[in-house]
């Protein structure tokens, strides 16, 4: 597949007609009750796919969004804001929408550590975790703000993480591998042997108030009704927007470039004057500030935290999706989280089975395809911009 | 603390020790051949003492009673058919992937581990939740002064004294330990040399499947119980005490698995309120060893060239 | 005149293995040093003590009138010295620009405010970088020069070689370390890439250069001086010819008749 033209301009609309196809897609899945049209639906997701992989239309789709990569962008936002309001009545799938959009941001987290600084971390769901649960805590017990309680929910992700891993960013990949389990097994005993913490049952989470209003209400809009997950979506919605630019900015600049040469080579790296620790713990630092600040705001969506959601399987599966969408690529991401938290939602036959079909996948993907669905293409560091 | 106490605790974090470097040894003898981290490696232990489960309840339906005729098969159904199992992996998983990154094996292990945890969960009957292991071997028991000495442990202790002893046995003095040993030194000269590498590869696997089945058994004699989230608890303690003994190194691992062992008594000993803090003790103790001795205690095997 | 690197009594053990015994070794301002010896004489060693990947466990090394025998490599990078590597380390899913650059690092703001919220800045630098970039690569291989964001990937042996010396020379170091650079190319192809160094330090004469070489046409016509390494220890230096005719360095590769 190729890695997108820099000769030449790419076309825009196969751009946007991928991206009208996914959405009109994915309201349809939404939007479908019985099991058997959900499977019939996602076969014939799969065969279009397919079928479009053989024709060689993922490469003009790339290139669209390599050299349009903004107007896209807002084509994409454009595109959630028009699935909210196809929705805006229905409870369930805003709840599962906005989800998608905060595991969308915990996973570009997860991706600075892993896809850019090759650093990794098996505990992604704990650190969620510990952001749901510093909302927990806080909004219980104290006033401070809400939107400062989610700054403090990816600090304190940052800040727990670090202390875990500076002492051993020195050494090799595996060693933060087995740290980060060790981490996320001991996290969850840790919360259900502490009854402050609510134990095995979890806290409450009071919801989310900005300035007065609350988020508990819903809305009427010019005589329409609105669920009030709407409130929670635009919150996340506009927390993707700002971490996906972000993530962005990162990887098409210079700290992206250390990034990926220490990833992909220390040794040469440090000969041309790279502090490893220094890269390797910057970029673990934000990538889990984003995941505590999503995590952070999931505990206010949903209400309430509990230790069986942040397990080390849940941090498995945010892995699974980075590994699935193609390692590096935001777009991949956003896509691969979409088809992991949705199709088991829609297909409860599978809930129970998700972790083992999931791992499944990746495992094939690794064997046969590892840069995975959409694999990340060459650093452009300004789209569209020709020498 | 008196005398029968003191003993109480040195016997068990003898057992736990013993097990860790069962577990250890696995991991540092893939390390060691391939530069792979297996990380399925203590799941595959789950699935080798349910499968000596099964094999004991499939005996008990055909009317066996005899306990050590029991323990012998199921002994050899479950290290017979994790060395086949481990075989399968490194033909089809882990060798497929030399040429990638040693991330993706990595990678490509832990959702194996994965796969294989959550299989037992699903489709073993009752998977989920911890089901009761026999008692096959004798349950006399000695008393010194307040110390109980177990019979059962002793011998479990013994065999996995035996085990390991034999492994040693197996790298120092036999041409097959002669040719695992080259292959885990250079590749390429061990295979100038003629030795076949990827039947030197699978028969490690098998041999580290094999002590990992075995591990499971003991873990299910040791605690009469078992249940399919073991494999992964034991597989990072093993893998802990691999590493801080230095990856490659048989002695390391032992050396590794019984420090890991005495830390979390030390922790029981220290934060008697909750047993989860032994553990949380135990690895703080770890990831502080892993930051002073990054290559490990006995140095990890270098293996880059600049 | 003093000598820009100076390493005196280097030892450095392998585990059992001496590979660097108590060398010393002058390199002189503004010179095209080579450095030869049969294999594992250890001369890649020096260059990997010299640029911190390994610490000698004796000796010292003063660069510039400054003592680096125990900097870390990016120090040894900050303060002046560059190399390539024997075995081509480029990084291969970038592009050609990428790894220029990363070879650039000293000479690029690394702040993260600058990189994330300062893009107008940005890209101002990365458009000068751009064109350093590009007329680096037009003295070696112009065809290259317009398909600088082209993984290196795909890119024959030849051509790695050539953006991997790139990389060493964008940030304009004081001293350029090179790791058989010619290994792998045809007669033509290293004269060639013989002739685009000469032409580099033509335009820079500030430039000093140590060759670790085993093609002796190459040694015989660049270089100004040689040294030759045995065993971890110089036996011998001089311009090639006489180094050529020493007994000792003849039999040190040939072997005692």
């Amino acid at each position: 597949m190729a890695a997108g033209r820099n000769d030449g301009r790419a076309a825009l609309w196969p751009g946007v007609a991928a991206l009208a196809v996914a959405t009109g897609y994915l309201i349809a899945l939404l939007a479908v009750e019985r099991p058997a049209v959900v499977i019939a639906l996602l076969a014939a997701g799969i065969a279009v796919v397919v079928a479009a992989a053989w024709l060689g239309l993922f490469g003009r789709v790339s290139a669209a969004f390599a050299e349009h990569e903004n107007r896209l962008a807002l084509g994409a936002v454009t595109a959630a804001i028009a699935l909210a309001a196809v929705f805006h009545e229905d409870h369930f799938v805003l709840l599962l929408v906005t989800t998608v959009l905060l595991y969308s941001v915990a996973t570009l987290g997860l991706n600075i550590q892993f896809g850019y600084a090759g650093v990794l971390n098996f505990a992604g769901a704990s650190f969620f975790g510990i952001g749901a649960y510093t909302s927990a805590v806080l909004n219980t017990h104290t006033a401070i703000p809400h939107l400062v309680v989610l700054l403090i929910g990816g600090l304190l992700a940052a800040v727990i993480g670090s202390l875990l891993l500076v002492p051993v960013l020195r050494t090799r990949g595996h060693y933060a591998a087995v740290v980060t389990i060790a981490f996320a097994l001991l996290l969850k005993t840790f919360l259900e042997v502490n009854d402050i913490l609510g134990g095995p049952q979890g806290m409450q989470v009071p919801s989310m108030k900005i300035l007065g209003w609350s988020f508990n209400d819903n809305i009427e809009l010019a005589g329409v009704s609105l669920s009030f997950y709407m409130n929670y979506f635009v919150v996340s919605l506009l927390l993707l927007i700002g971490a996906f630019i972000v993530v962005r900015r990162l990887e098409r600049s210079w700290v992206g470039l250390n990034l990926d040469a220490l990833r992909l080579d220390e040794t040469a790296a440090s000969c041309f004057g790279l502090d490893i620790a220094r890269w390797k713990i910057t970029a673990f630092l934000i990538g889990n500030f984003l995941i505590g600040i999503a995590g952070a705001l999931f505990g206010m969506v949903g209400g309430f935290v509990a230790p069986n959601n942040y397990t080390f399987a849940d941090s498995l599966i945010l892995v699974s999706i980075l590994l699935l969408g193609g390692i590096g690529n935001p777009w991949g991401l956003v896509v691969a989280t979409f088809i992991v938290v949705v199709v088991p939602e829609k297909l409860q036959a599978i809930q129970e089975y998700r972790f083992l079909l999931y791992a499944a996948m990746v495992i094939a993907v690794l064997l046969f395809r590892p840069e995975g669905l959409l694999p990340r293409p060459v650093r452009r560091y300004f789209p569209g911009w020709q020498p | 603390m008196d005398l029968g106490l003191f003993a109480q605790y040195v016997m068990n974090g003898l057992m736990l020790g013993m097990m860790y470097a069962l577990v250890a040894v696995g991991f540092t003898l893939f390390f060691g051949v391939l530069d792979v981290i297996k990380f399925s490696h203590g799941d595959v232990l789950t699935v080798g003492a349910f499968t000596a489960l099964a094999t004991f309840v499939g005996l008990t339906g055909i009317g066996l009673r005899s306990p050590w005729l029991e323990l012998v098969v199921m002994l050899v159904a479950a290290t017979g058919a994790m060395a086949l199992l481990g075989m399968l992996i490194a033909r089809y998983l882990v060798m497929p992937l030399r040429g990638a990154p040693p991330l993706n094996t990595l990678l490509i292990t832990l959702m194996l581990g994965t796969v294989l945890r959550e299989s037992v969960r699903l489709f073993y009957p009752q998977g989920g939740n911890p089901k009761p292991f026999p008692a096959l071997l004798p349950r006399a028991s000695i008393d010194l002064g307040d110390f109980n000495l177990r019979l059962d442990n002793v011998m479990m202790l013994a065999a996995g004294v035996a085990a390991i002893v034999a492994l040693q046995y197996l790298l120092n003095r036999t041409k097959l330990g002669l040719a695992i040993r080259a292959v885990a030194q250079d590749e390429e000269t061990a295979r100038t040399m003629g030795i076949n590498f990827t039947a030197i590869v699978l028969v490690t696997f098998a041999i580290g499947s094999g002590l990992a089945a075995f591990a499971g058994v003991m873990n299910g004699l040791y605690y009469n119980e078992i249940n399919f989230g073991i494999g992964l608890y034991l597989g990072v303690i093993g893998f802990s005490a691999a590493i801080i003994g230095g990856l490659g190194s048989i002695y390391g691992a032992i050396l590794g698995g019984l420090l890991f062992a005495a830390l979390q008594t030390v922790g029981t000993v220290l934060l008697p309120f909750a047993s989860a803090y032994k553990d949380v003790f135990a690895f703080a103790v770890v990831i502080a060893i892993m930051a002073w001795r990054p290559t490990g205690l006995i140095r990890e095997k270098i293996s880059e060239r600049v | 005149m003093t000598a820009l690197l100076e390493a005196r009594g280097l030892t450095k053990h392998f585990g059992g293995v001496l590979a660097l015994d108590g060398l010393d070794l002058a390199v002189a301002p503004n010179e095209i040093l080579g450095l030869i010896g049969p294999n594992g004489s250890g001369k890649t060693t020096f260059f990997n003590v010299v640029t911190g990947i390994y610490r000698a466990e004796a000796g010292s090394i003063i660069f510039d009138g400054a003592e680096i025998s125990a900097a870390a490599a990016r120090t040894v990078y900050r303060v002046g010295i560059s190399r390539t590597f024997q075995r081509s380390r480029l990084s291969l899913p970038l592009s050609i620009f990428d790894n220029i650059m990363i070879g650039n690092h000293k000479h690029l703001n690394q702040s993260l405010w600058f990189n994330l919220f300062r893009r107008g800045d940005f890209k101002c630098e990365f458009e000068a970088s751009y064109r350093a970039a590009r007329a680096l690569v037009e003295v070696f291989e112009p065809a290259l020069a317009d398909r600088l964001f082209e993984p290196v990937e795909g890119l024959p042996m030849i051509d790695r070689r050539r953006i991997e010396i790139c990389r060493a020379l964008i940030s304009a170091p004081k001293l350029l370390l090179l790791d058989e650079p010619s290994a792998g190319m045809t007669h033509d192809e290293t004269k060639e890439l013989m002739d685009d160094i000469l032409l580099v330090r033509e335009r820079n004469r500030n430039l000093t250069i140590v060759i670790v070489e085993h093609e002796m046409g190459v040694i015989e016509r660049i270089t100004d001086r040689c040294v030759v390494l045995n065993f971890g220890r110089k036996i011998a230096e001089g311009p090639y010819r006489a180094v050529a005719a020493d007994t000792q360095v003849q039999q040190a590769y040939l072997g005692v008749a």
